[in-house]
């Protein structure tokens, strides 16, 4: 096969470095995103700039509250740094929808654009007269895509209820039953560590985000084949709820409502965090020869009976796991992290059932993530020269793509930034005008 | 709010196209990462094929929660996989490898998630299906990627070490406590749902081009791609990120909160007009004006946030979680009870909405699956049917899709490219399979 690696083929092709030598698979494309106060609809357009697609993000004259939604109340040169990181290759322009005029010119947007994205309750781009309907008369061709609480339909549709990140994770099922096990005899009081934990990250509006980039480019292949444009409706818990995988089957099928339970897993053995001399780590082996592998490793093939092991249907039930796991728990905690980690590697290469091995992984900080030179290396943490804001650090080239790879331009910009470029690349807009319409209270 | 583009959405999605019509997409998948992908595309409407190994297939179909099987099959197979055809192919058999390239070359995308080098081994790895099909779109989906040094040390990984390795699930506990694996399969879901973003904007280029491309995913690349103002903190502050419990440190207030009853429910109002709402639900109109309250970027330092949750935390413990859900929407705040997997089956909107929907399987029967979450209005997706046997439409494949004779496909089957399921749980149909509900073509062969 070409008698070069795999690997070193590949990285060639698709290192994060070359990938300003490539063309983008989206810079055909024009996207609006009205997005207000969600941080899915940011991510959302996020996905697509980073593809190149144009993306005109419209806000306020006073700029959008999720500029504000940042950790422990910190600015950077300004700048919340949730939207430090999610204003990635966006021209930035303001447009005061309130005013008749605003819309007006929004319309001469839209008839120039291919996708929109709007985060309002819905009815209120109807009640301005943008919604899906005035605006389709326009631009037949438009992709639509509203992503909200409840959906544009449906019996709670109407509900006037913001939407934020930790009221997704609630709503959607998947913070129920997520978090430590109270321990027998112990109260909330006692244990206020013990209840339904959401996720740190703002993973229900990133996943809600994400959905919808999966629409739009559907919708797009689909206009591609018919000219027809369409509207996409995400409801940000369902897009959420969605990634659970088997808790409703359970629930129809036996009446089992899934609780928490803790670092272990009720889908399945062996799959947990196991305690060590100085930490954590992550125990994967879901199957049998894995599981074996595992046993093996810590040298207790004979001891626990491995060869005799079956069918890991007989380990996945709530006993057998918890008695399962004080067994475990006392051998990892003999070792550090670093040395079961590499214990894995080895018995990889050369253990008695090798190339079988368990997954052992380290449970890190994000401090050492950052740090990791295997991360480094593929590209993930690159700072990005940024001319507003300097070096700026943010997660990016996490697919790595050989024809069309993505990449950052900039990271993000100040309100209104761009104003001037774009107003006058589609509205035609001179200095005067805009001058005008600033004055108006428009833009 | 566009009451003619979603009249009759749910009754009306059978009289619609679907967005990916006649693309067709070959699986070699197993677990959650790799086969979540092309079940997104099989709910958009294109033609999937799974090729797993016989008799034993994907490893998914061992796992069940606490050992509990649905009609024999196993629980967490059924999200992932629907509406895709089933064949039993061994690719370690270069009868089996033949035939996977007839199929890669009358075939859209390739999806993947064996370790590096594993397919090339096979004779289908990417630089050899590009010679049968130069336009294939091909992702691998890893826990390391393709190159670097945990892929050189040829690393397993599973959901849980990318939750353990990105530094999610640190910042997703309590402090003061030993980091908690979320119970979702976070990185193997979120990394499938990430990763189909990249395929169909290659899609998207091979439309206008004709080109295609190699694209390869790390489930612990993808989900440190979530967690957005951790890294500019950590570069800006000089300080690591930490666990804040089910406080959200970027919004004020937001938080998890007991209720009187040990139920628990979530609050947020961070914007102005939302705070003074829900201080003058707790009766304390004031607290809007305290200078420690004033702004939002106020309210999150540290001393304050803290002050703020603890009177929320103190006035929600009085309250049961529908008193404050009914509070939120009288007064204009965001709050949800925490809810249970029965609350969500049985979430009346979510019905009305068709995102809870009703299955009718041919072999699994009647349940609830989660219906794709985007609506499309013009090309709305679907489940059409749910899991099948391995190897169950090996036939319909054969025949109708590869035109193979009733002699090719024998020949197919005695050298063991060609296989069907063990007559084991998870792998075998339903108990109550009457030989022939679900088979497409073949209901006399077998």
């Amino acid at each position: 096969m070409e008698h070069q690696r795999w690997a070193d083929w590949i990285r060639e092709r698709d290192d994060p470095r070359i990938a300003s030598t490539r063309p983008e698979a989206l810079d055909d494309i024009v996207v609006l995103d009205l997005s207000y106060k969600s941080f899915a609809g940011c991510y959302c357009s996020s996905l697509l700039a980073e593809f190149g697609a144009e993306v005109l993000r419209i806000e306020p004259p006073v700029g959008d509250f999720i500029r504000k939604c940042t950790p422990y109340g910190i600015l950077y040169k300004g700048e919340g740094l949730n939207y430090l990181s999610e204003g990635r290759n966006k021209f930035h322009i303001t447009l005061n929808l309130e005013k008749p005029e605003a819309r007006e010119i929004l319309k001469g947007l839209v008839a120039q654009a291919d996708v929109l994205i709007e985060t309002f309750m819905p009815g209120v781009m109807d009640e301005w007269g943008v919604g899906y309907e005035a605006l389709r008369e326009i631009n037949p061709r438009l992709i639509y895509a509203s992503i909200t609480p409840f959906g544009q339909f449906g019996p709670r549709s109407r509900s006037r209820m913001p939407d934020y990140d930790n009221i997704i994770q609630a709503r959607s099922g998947n913070q129920y039953d997520s978090g430590e096990m109270l321990p027998e005899g112990k109260t909330y009081d006692e244990c206020p560590w013990a209840v339904p934990t959401k996720a740190g990250p703002w993973i229900g509006w990133v996943v809600a985000g994400t959905y919808m980039a999966v629409g739009i480019l559907a919708a797009l292949h689909w206009r591609e084949l018919t000219g027809e444009g369409q509207a996409l409706d995400v409801a940000t818990s369902e897009a959420y709820t969605s990634l659970e995988d088997w808790a409703a089957i359970w629930y129809q099928g036996a009446g089992v409502v899934s609780e928490r339970f803790g670092n272990l897993n009720t889908g399945g053995w062996l799959y947990c965090f196991a305690p060590t001399k100085d930490g954590a780590v992550f125990l994967g082996g879901l199957r049998l020869e894995m599981w074996q592998a595992f046993a093996d490793m810590l040298g207790k093939w004979d001891e626990w009976g491995a060869a005799e092991w079956k069918d890991m249907a007989d380990f996945s039930t709530k006993e057998e796991q918890l008695k399962w796991a004080e067994l475990v728990f006392a051998e990892t905690r003999k070792y550090t992290s670093e040395e079961l980690v590499r214990m894995a590697v080895e018995y990889g290469q050369k253990g008695r059932l090798a190339p079988i091995a368990p997954v052992v992984a380290p449970v890190c900080s994000p401090e050492e993530t950052m740090r990791d030179p295997n991360w480094l290396d593929r590209g993930i943490f690159t700072p990005v020269q940024d001319p507003v804001y300097g070096e700026v650090i943010v997660a990016q080239a996490q697919y790595k793509l050989s024809e069309t790879p993505i990449r950052i331009k900039w990271v993000c910009r100040p309100v209104g930034y761009d104003n001037e470029y774009i107003y006058l690349k589609y509205m035609g807009f001179g200095p005067r005008k805009l001058k005008k319409l600033k004055e108006a209270g428009v833009i | 709010m566009g009451e003619s583009t979603w009249r009759n959405y749910k009754e009306t999605k059978f009289h619609k196209p679907l967005p990916l019509k006649g693309i067709r997409v070959l699986e070699v998948c197993t677990l959650l990462l790799g086969p979540s992908g092309p079940g997104i595309l099989a709910r958009l409407g294109a033609e999937v094929i799974k090729c797993e190994v016989p008799p034993m297939g994907d490893t998914l179909r061992s796992m069940a929660p606490f050992s509990y099987f649905f009609k024999d099959q196993s629980t967490s197979l059924m999200r992932p996989n629907p509406n895709k055809y089933w064949i039993g192919l061994d690719l370690h058999k270069p009868e089996g490898q033949q035939i996977f390239r007839e199929l890669a070359a009358r075939a859209d995308i390739i999806e993947e998630n064996l370790r590096p080098g594993v397919m090339e081994r096979w004779n289908v790895g990417y630089r050899q299906i590009v010679e049968v099909n130069p336009s294939i779109i091909y992702i691998s989906k890893t826990g390391f990627g393709q190159w670097g040094q945990y892929a050189e040390e040829n690393r397993p990984s599973n959901d849980g070490a990318a939750q353990g390795m990105s530094g999610y699930a640190w910042i997703s506990s309590f402090p003061g406590r030993p980091p908690l694996k979320n119970r979702l399969y976070i990185c193997d879901s979120y990394g499938a749902l990430l990763g189909e973003v990249a395929v169909l904007a290659a899609l998207h280029y091979r439309d206008r081009t004709g080109k295609g491309q190699y694209i390869e995913l790390s489930q612990s690349e993808a989900i440190m791609r979530t967690m957005s103002w951790v890294w500019p903190y950590q570069q800006i502050t000089g300080k690591g990120a930490g666990p804040a419990g089910n406080r959200d440190v970027s919004i004020c207030p937001a938080d998890t909160f007991r209720c009187v009853d040990d139920t628990f429910v979530a609050i947020a109002a961070p914007d102005e007009e939302e705070f003074r709402s829900l201080c003058r639900a707790m009766g304390r109109p004031e607290l809007a004006d305290d200078p420690r309250f004033q702004d939002h970027l106020t309210r999150l330092q540290e001393e304050n946030a803290t002050e703020i949750l603890r009177i929320i935390a103190e006035w929600a413990r009085t309250k049961t979680a529908e008193e404050i859900e009914r509070l939120a929407e009288e007064y204009g705040f965001a709050a949800s009870r925490v809810c249970s997997i029965k609350d969500v089956v049985e979430n009346e909107h979510f019905r009305e909405r068709g995102f809870l929907t009703e299955v009718d399987d041919p072999l699994l029967g009647e349940f609830l699956d989660y219906e794709f979450p985007v609506m499309m209005s013009r090309t709305s997706p679907r489940v059409r049917w749910s899991v099948r046997p391995v190897g169950f439409d090996n036939e319909y494949v054969m025949r109708y899709i590869l035109g193979k004779s009733e002699d090719e496909i024998r020949q197919l089957y005695e050298c063991g490219a060609l296989g069907k399921w063990a007559q084991v749980r998870g792998r075998r149909p339903p108990p109550d399979w009457d030989g022939k509900a679900g088979l497409i073509l073949s209901k006399e062969s077998i």
